[in-house]
């Protein structure tokens, strides 16, 4: 008999549900955790959201084992459906045995969380790349993205590391999410309704340049589309400047 | 001239350095200035040749002195010529920093009226982007044969990275087609790099404000099949500059012909297979723990086209294998052919929990396909033991089941889309 449980989709929920479940229950082999649906039929016994278990439950997964709580974000930022019972085994494997955790990849649940996880790091990774700026009229700069994971929260720690002097804005398209540094604070938020602001009058011409360099800088006898498509996906191609009208 | 022009001309003329890595070096940058640095580095653009971009690569001038045969720049070549100014560069590298196109600046430069005098002018693009622009992205400079130590040192401070470029892997090669650049003039500059940046790390663990000398460290590029030179030379060069040197890369660039010259080799296409399997052999000496000698021996002086280095040693030793995944240490691991860095880590980390079974070996990320024949899964075996070396040849080039039907064997392999920096 396997015992459902269900929790109401946030993060907070989630993470209160595997708390409970690990406390609770003896034999996760006979657990599923998944969202509620609200649907008529549906079976499962409902976990409460408890946001102060949730926090102490982080709390102690990163203290036990940073990495792999690491890994454990990383997968949340994918917004994947389904990893629910995934999730639950790797935080009790983590509790046993640590950051070695990562190396059990043999074990089903840790495949999968450590292979989402990889992607979404890969995604994060890619986009500190090929992110770009524009500069707006009132010398703020402005760069939109649609990646597939929710990385805006990284990725805009990253740009206030390095984009330290600027006034800038990250906007995901897709979420509707948006992230802005101005005078040393990062402050994040929605968008409902988004007007691209006019650019600044030199930005056209830096824009120019750039599509010059990139042009001259491929060597013609080694011409290799297919390369470049491997490295940089075509998905990532509508916001990059050296790729406009292609 | 305006910029866009002086643009086309000095990065075309750039893009045959093949460096291009940002890596290696963390800098947090200055709190009030633009830009710091990412240990493993980032690249913001792939070119329509498939390498990655992640440094404005560019020359201060392509106004060269010299004549260097193989070269696109040299001084008897009729190309048109610029030379940027030092504000020029800096106002690219910040505007374009400031978009994120890129992760900092790769400066070389022709040989305008002497290597002193081209030098000191980079070092002061350098200077300016540190000093006046509070830069803290990534800079590479090249340094040019010839100048003075003062202004190494002085390249060295402001760099992330600095590079003196070998050329071609031999001093007659040099003597031939570079009869301006002389060995010395290259090997001493570099020598003097590996001590700077020994010294440096030294006086940093004794003191934390001691400053850095180019924190990435040093690398070079040579010139593939311009010259007579057999792979074992070119490997045994590269041996010697890791290990005396303390290079960080050497990068090997495959002979395009630039310019007509009757002291150049007329090859029918640029050796692109010959330079992907010297980046393969370059990577056995930096990751796997081969040797030159290993990999390559005076009787078989050049690197198999159709298999891979490692693949071409494991078939030459059967008596090392099959390996136990279960058993075997990670060196070991290392040298099987289908199991690279990360999935020798892997495996060593999974056996921890559980004996690897051939199901989970899949998962770990090992290439089955090109394993299977040099290894034992919990005592079990992939394929019929004790097969020649002749049929796993085969087996490997063109599939199952191959050994009946096919007796020819391609001479060329399609080079695998895999080539990063």
């Amino acid at each position: 008999m396997m015992n459902r449980y269900l929790y109401d989709g946030t993060v907070d929920g989630l993470l209160s549900s595997i708390a409970w479940i690990l406390e609770e229950e003896p034999d996760l082999e006979k657990v599923t955790l998944s969202k509620r649906e609200d649907t008529l039929f549906e079976e499962g016994f409902t976990i409460a959201t408890d946001v102060t278990l949730a926090e102490s439950l982080f709390f102690r997964f990163k203290q036990h084992a940073p990495d792999a709580a690491h890994t454990l974000y990383s997968c949340m930022l994918a917004e994947k459906e389904g990893m629910e019972t995934s999730l639950l085994h790797y935080v009790s494997l983590a509790f046993r045995h640590g950051d070695k955790v990562k190396g059990h990849l043999t074990h089903p649940a840790v495949c999968d969380i450590v292979n989402v996880a990889k992607k979404a790091g890969r995604e994060l990774h890619r986009m500190k790349g090929l992110l770009r700026f524009e500069k707006l009229q009132d010398g703020a700069y402005l760069a939109k993205m649609e990646p597939d994971n929710n990385i805006i929260h990284p990725l805009a720690y990253h740009f206030s590391r390095r984009l330290r002097a600027q006034h800038w804005f990250l906007y995901d398209v897709k979420r509707r999410t948006a992230a802005r540094w101005n005078n040393g604070s990062l402050q994040f938020g929605t968008i409902e309704q988004f007007t691209t602001p006019a650019m600044s009058e030199d930005e056209k011409k830096v824009q120019a340049l750039w599509q010059a360099f990139f042009k001259t800088i491929a060597i013609p006898d080694r011409k290799n589309p297919r390369l470049q498509k491997s490295n940089m996906p075509m998905k990532y191609w509508k916001y990059l400047v050296e790729k406009q009208g292609e | 001239m305006d910029t866009q022009a002086k643009l086309q001309i000095l990065s075309g003329a750039a893009r045959y350095d093949a460096s291009c890595a940002s890596s290696g070096s963390k800098r947090a940058g200055p709190s009030c200035g633009t830009g710091n640095t990412s240990s493993s580095g980032i690249c913001h653009s792939w070119a329509d040749d498939g390498r990655c971009i992640s440094l404005l690569k560019i020359l201060l001038s392509n106004d060269c002195i010299y004549d260097c045969a193989y070269c696109v720049n040299r001084s008897t070549n009729l190309v048109e010529r610029a030379s940027f100014t030092a504000r020029e560069v800096v106002d690219l590298t910040l505007e374009f920093y400031r978009r994120n196109y890129i992760e900092g600046l790769f400066l070389s430069s022709a040989v305008m009226q002497s290597p002193d005098n081209t030098m000191e002018r980079m070092v002061r693009v350098a200077e300016a982007l540190r000093t006046e622009e509070q830069f803290g992205g990534y800079i590479h400079l090249k340094i040019i044969p010839g100048c003075s130590s003062e202004l190494v040192r002085k390249a060295g401070l402001y760099a992330d990275r600095i590079s003196v470029n070998i050329e071609l892997p031999s001093q007659a090669s040099l003597q031939r087609l570079a009869p301006q650049k002389t060995k010395n003039a290259i090997i001493e500059p570099m020598s003097l790099i590996g001590r700077e940046i020994t010294n440096s790390l030294v006086e940093r663990k004794a003191s934390r404000r001691a400053p850095r000398f180019a924190p990435a460290g040093q690398s070079t590029q040579m010139i593939i099949g311009a010259s007579p030179e057999t792979d074992f030379q070119i490997l045994r060069l590269s041996q010697g500059l890791y290990k005396k040197m303390n290079l960080k890369r050497v990068y090997y660039s495959a002979y395009l012909p630039v310019t007509e010259d009757n002291r150049l080799p007329v090859l029918a296409a640029p050796p692109l297979l010959r330079e992907h399997r010297l980046y393969q052999a370059d990577w056995l000496l930096r990751f796997y723990g081969f040797s030159a000698e290993e990999i390559l021996s005076d009787d078989a002086p050049h690197l198999d086209e159709s298999f891979d280095p490692k693949t071409a040693w494991a078939l030459r030793h059967p008596e090392f294998f099959p390996v136990e995944i279960n058993r075997a240490d990670y060196a070991t691991l290392l040298r099987v052919p289908g199991i690279g860095v990360v999935s020798a880590k892997r495996i060593v980390a999974a056996r921890r929990f559980s004996l690897i079974t051939q199901e989970g070996l899949k998962k770990i990320g090992v290439v089955i396909k090109r394993a299977k024949y040099f290894i034992i899964c919990s005592g079990r075996s992939y394929e019929k033991p004790d097969q020649s070396s002749t049929v796993i040849r085969q087996r490997l080039l063109l599939g199952e089941g191959s050994e009946a039907a096919v007796s020819a064997l391609p001479k060329q392999l399609v080079l695998p889309g895999l080539f990063t920096s």
